[in-house]
């Protein structure tokens, strides 16, 4: 049984590419990933990726109306789901053994066949209208700060598009970002579970009815130069302060210094981990705020997960520290306590326990990463995009082989602490502009004893200068982001 | 062994099996009534431990601790004297563990995933800090701080606004009527109940309200010796709360939410419903109604979310609750002006539950959705763990899940019909709305 879940095969048919995980589980999971996405969203139709991908995983097929379909899929609770990043467009499918022909059938028709119809384009751009008129500028001001620190970085829109490009989108298109990249030569099909003999190669022969394509020239986000550190303080009604910050780094799973600076962040910011040193120094000691991570890649819907998403390969990483609100009075101190952990990472690095440590950790979590077949099927797809071996195997072979100076150097050479994009969402963006720029001491008070080390490290970030002139620290109402 | 629970799980759904739950579990009394419930599964190398604690914000009976339940669970994290916080955390890290907690009304989780070779590290550490934790007030008022922070992130989402204004509108007395987060005038407070929280974890934490659940590559007789020799020692006295009893609503209710920014208007109308334990069939019913009525091949998602377009959220149903709470239903609006009629809408499909028998053939399409669902959503050990939680909070037993599958699978639409009639009444329901105040911005 085991040795049959080992089996792995990747075959290059032609321009299509299969990743096959026979196993013993009857529940069959389905991952189509186009290389391609927002990044080939004409200017003027930014959007028109994610809408399509919504039109195929959530619209009528040519066959069946929308509603129809929830009626066959519903006794089997089998689903289909859609994810369009940058440069992947992702479909998923998952059913039950018991189902899988009649789900087949239906999922081949969605995404071959679609309906294209009208009210199901109107529908799904209301979702993405909605999503970025109100749950991203409105309703989740972290998500807000690290969405407006990518558009700011990297000049690009939010892959679900512009709210004035999606207003104007029609079938056409649709149906045209369709015809010229959901090509086989874009295409990878990964398949997990108890699939009968013979169906990887009917799945395989089906989607060759797509046209055969060429690669998608995908255009490469150039990140925008930054001269110096600049501010922006996104302006609107909530209770208190988040912060984002960071910059362009070079290193991606296919840089050979990516598993040096793997270890870094581990230490340094892991995602909702109580162990990173920014979430000890800021929230377990200080109580500041819920917590502070720092990523080395991008994360989208952190706050609601706790493993990042596979298929969301980006050729351009960006370095980001994540400060969870803090309460008004003490954000000027939080951010200068922030970029305190950030001078102390660059300056004094790991030391050589915490290096050990961290390793130790990551060889062993790595795996939890792939505790569903799904997540397996994008980690193996991702490590094609990236040209990397399997990914949970290639991370413990780059790490072990890694000496606490090859992690401290990959540290140097790829942070920074100078010429940050630094993002924060705020009511009070004028008071928060005036104590930036004013660069006066922000003593901290605490509710309980602190040790003498902790106070006086205070004093030191207390007084840190920001050194910031009127032109780097700007204020800008919400609803100009996203437009 | 493992052979067998392979041909288990790959066991057809077509038809209701005759054990929904396809894993044999050992299920284990300590002396001092700590339960220890284990789960052996081909998934190989990873091990869940899920520490069901039966205690959640409903415990909060006396004024001014709504909240506190939840805020225990950030003190679990500040250590023993054996072990302060940064030996956990060190013992967590070298097993590369993945750990969290989360608290609800009527229950408290403590989770962690590992490899499994680190199984007798974490249950002796886990048995430590459930039996000595120690924490100094210092660090008890910073913990109150990081309370405090996680409100201030939740407090952008109106959702969670409404859902406040809903239990304080439909309870009077019962605790259910603040959020698990609690009421924000007592969050602010924390800092100074530090001998209140040693009361709390006098009173509560302790072996009878605990179910330790663990499940992955393990060997059950190697998981029994290990729970006896670190969690046997721990002294029983858990002390039962004098939880109010909700008076009977005798007349609808409203509510409204001025909200203060951009929003899409929302409205959650809530029944109320009884207990879970106290009447596991109308229960079972009701989450069959509610697929009927509010999922997404009914007529009403239908009409509202694909054909009319007027809602693009509409979702709701019953949720298990050790004492009577609400079926609820949530709807997010794309205009004002049609909040009214959706409210219509909503109300008079679950009255038609009352007098009109539903389709046979739709009863048996919902029962097959229920059934696959739960056989899809046990796809990994930390899953499986997961999903079994919140009915063990309350029954301390995998075998509920089995139960409530039979009944499912017993239920007609004449029975589906006299649960409508007795919860779908006006003199039950409450309805609060959201919507962007006149003049925001």
């Amino acid at each position: 049984m085991r040795v049959l879940a080992l089996l792995v095969s990747v075959v290059a048919l032609q321009a299509m590419e299969v990743v096959a995980l026979p196993g013993q589980s009857p529940i069959i999971n389905f991952r189509f990933v186009f290389r391609c996405g927002s990044l080939n969203d004409p200017a003027g139709k930014e959007g028109v990726a994610a809408l399509t991908a919504a039109m195929l995983a959530r619209g009528g097929s040519a066959q069946a109306s929308y509603s129809e379909i929830l009626e066959k899929m519903y006794p089997m609770a089998a689903t289909v789901g859609d994810q369009t990043d940058q440069e992947m467009l992702t479909i998923t499918g998952m059913t039950h053994l018991d189902n899988l022909e009649s789900y087949y059938a239906t999922l081949r028709e969605m995404m071959l066949q679609p309906g294209w119809r009208p009210e199901d384009l109107k529908r799904l751009r209301d979702d993405q209208l909605t999503f970025l008129r109100v749950s991203l500028r409105q309703n989740n001001d972290e998500e807000l700060g690290k969405e407006v620190l990518y558009n700011l970085l990297q000049g690009t829109a939010h892959s679900v598009g512009r709210v004035s490009s999606l207003e104007k989108l029609t079938v056409a298109d649709l149906k045209a970002f369709y015809k010229q990249h959901l090509t086989q030569a874009n295409l990878t099909i990964a398949l997990a579970g108890k699939y009968p003999e013979g169906f990887v190669e009917r799945v395989k022969k089906d989607f060759g009815q797509l046209p055969v394509g060429r690669a998608s020239a995908v255009k490469r986000v150039v990140p925008k130069p930054i001269g110096q550190t600049r501010v922006t303080i996104v302006k609107k009604p909530t209770l208190a302060v988040a912060y984002s910050f960071g910059f362009p780094i070079a290193v991606t799973r296919s840089h050979p210094d990516y598993a040096a600076l793997l270890v870094a962040n581990t230490w340094f910011g892991p995602h909702r981990s109580s162990a990173g040193n920014l979430y000890q120094r800021m929230r377990e000691i200080r109580g500041l705020n819920y917590g502070d991570y720092s990523y080395i890649e991008y994360f989208p819907r952190g706050m609601d997960q706790f493993e990042p998403d596979p298929n969301l390969a980006r050729r351009q990483q960006i370095f980001q520290m994540w400060i969870r609100p803090v309460e008004p009075k003490t954000a000027h101190f939080a951010l200068r306590l922030a970029l305190h952990e950030l001078d102390r990472l660059l300056d004094k690095g790991l030391t050589e326990s915490d290096f050990e440590d961290t390793r130790s950790f990551l060889s062993r979590n790595v795996n939890l990463l792939l505790k569903t077949k799904a997540n397996e099927l994008g980690y193996r797809i991702d490590s094609q995009f990236y040209g990397t071996g399997e990914y949970t195997e290639a991370v413990k072979k780059a790490i072990a082989g890694l000496t606490v100076e090859d992690v401290n150097r990959a540290v140097k050479k790829h942070l920074r602490k100078d010429r940050l994009e630094i993002v924060a969402v705020a009511e009070d963006a004028e008071g928060l502009q005036k104590q930036l720029l004013g660069d006066g001491p922000s003593p901290m008070t605490y509710n309980s004893p602190k040790l003498a080390d902790i106070l006086e490290e205070d004093k030191v970030v207390s007084t840190r200068k920001l050194e910031l002139k009127a032109a780097q620290v700007r204020i800008v109402p919400v609803e100009k982001f996203f437009q | 062994m493992r052979y067998l629970l392979g041909l288990v799980l790959a066991m057809s759904l077509t038809a209701a099996p005759s054990r929904i739950f396809p894993y044999g579990y050992d299920q284990h009394d300590l002396p001092n009534g700590m339960r220890l419930v284990t789960i052996p599964t081909d998934f190989p190398n990873i091990v869940s431990v899920y520490i069901v604690v039966s205690v959640g914000s409903r415990h909060e009976v006396e004024p001014g601790k709504s909240g506190f339940a939840h805020f225990f669970e950030h003190c679990m994290f500040r250590g023993t004297a054996k072990n302060p916080p940064q030996m956990w955390e060190a013992v967590m890290k070298a097993a590369g563990a993945a750990t969290n907690a989360y608290t609800s009304d009527d229950l408290t989780v403590y989770h962690a995933t590992f490899a499994k070779e680190a199984l007798q590290l974490i249950l002796e550490l886990e048995a430590d800090r459930f039996q000595n934790l120690e924490y100094s007030e210092s660090a008890f008022r910073t913990e109150a701080l990081a309370v405090n922070g996680e409100y201030n992130k939740n407090s952008s989402e109106p959702v969670n606004q409404l859902h406040e204004k809903l239990r304080e509108t439909a309870f009077e007395k019962h605790t259910y009527r603040h959020t698990t987060m609690g009421f924000v005038a007592d969050i602010k407070a924390m800092p100074n109940q530090y001998a209140y929280s040693k009361e709390f974890f006098a009173r509560f934490y302790r072996p009878e309200n605990v179910t330790l659940v663990v499940v992955g590559d393990v060997d059950q007789k190697v998981v029994r010796e290990l729970t006896a020799k670190y969690w046997g020692p721990w002294k029983k006295g858990a002390v039962k709360p004098a939880i109010p009893v909700e008076p009977v609503q005798t007349a609808e209710r409203k509510a409204h939410v001025d909200w203060p920014t951009a929003t899409l208007p929302w409205m959650m109308i809530g029944y109320k419903t009884p207990g879970f334990t106290e009447n596991m069939r109308d229960a079972a019913a009701l989450d069959l109604i509610a697929s009927l009525a509010l999922g997404k091949t009914s007529p009403l998602y239908k009409k509202l979310v694909i054909d009319e377009q007027k809602n693009d959220v509409l979702a709701g149903g019953y949720e298990n609750h050790a004492d009577p709470y609400l079926f609820m239903v949530y709807a997010r609006v794309k205009k004002d002006a049609d909040v009214p009629a959706v409210q219509e809408a909503i109300v008079s499909t679950l009255n038609g539950f009352k007098d009109t028998l539903v389709d046979a053939k739709k009863l048996e399409a919902v029962k097959s959705n229920l059934r696959y669902s739960f056989a899809l959503g046990l796809d990994n050990s930390e899953a499986i763990a997961a999903n079994l939680a919140s009915i063990i909070a309350l029954t301390r037993t995998p075998e509920t899940m089995n139960q409530v599958y039979d009944i499912y699978a017993s239920l007609t639409p004449e029975d589906l019909r006299e649960v409508a009639q007795k919860y779908f009444v006006a003199a039950g329901r409450t309805v609060v709305t959201l919507a962007q105040k006149k003049g925001a911005k």
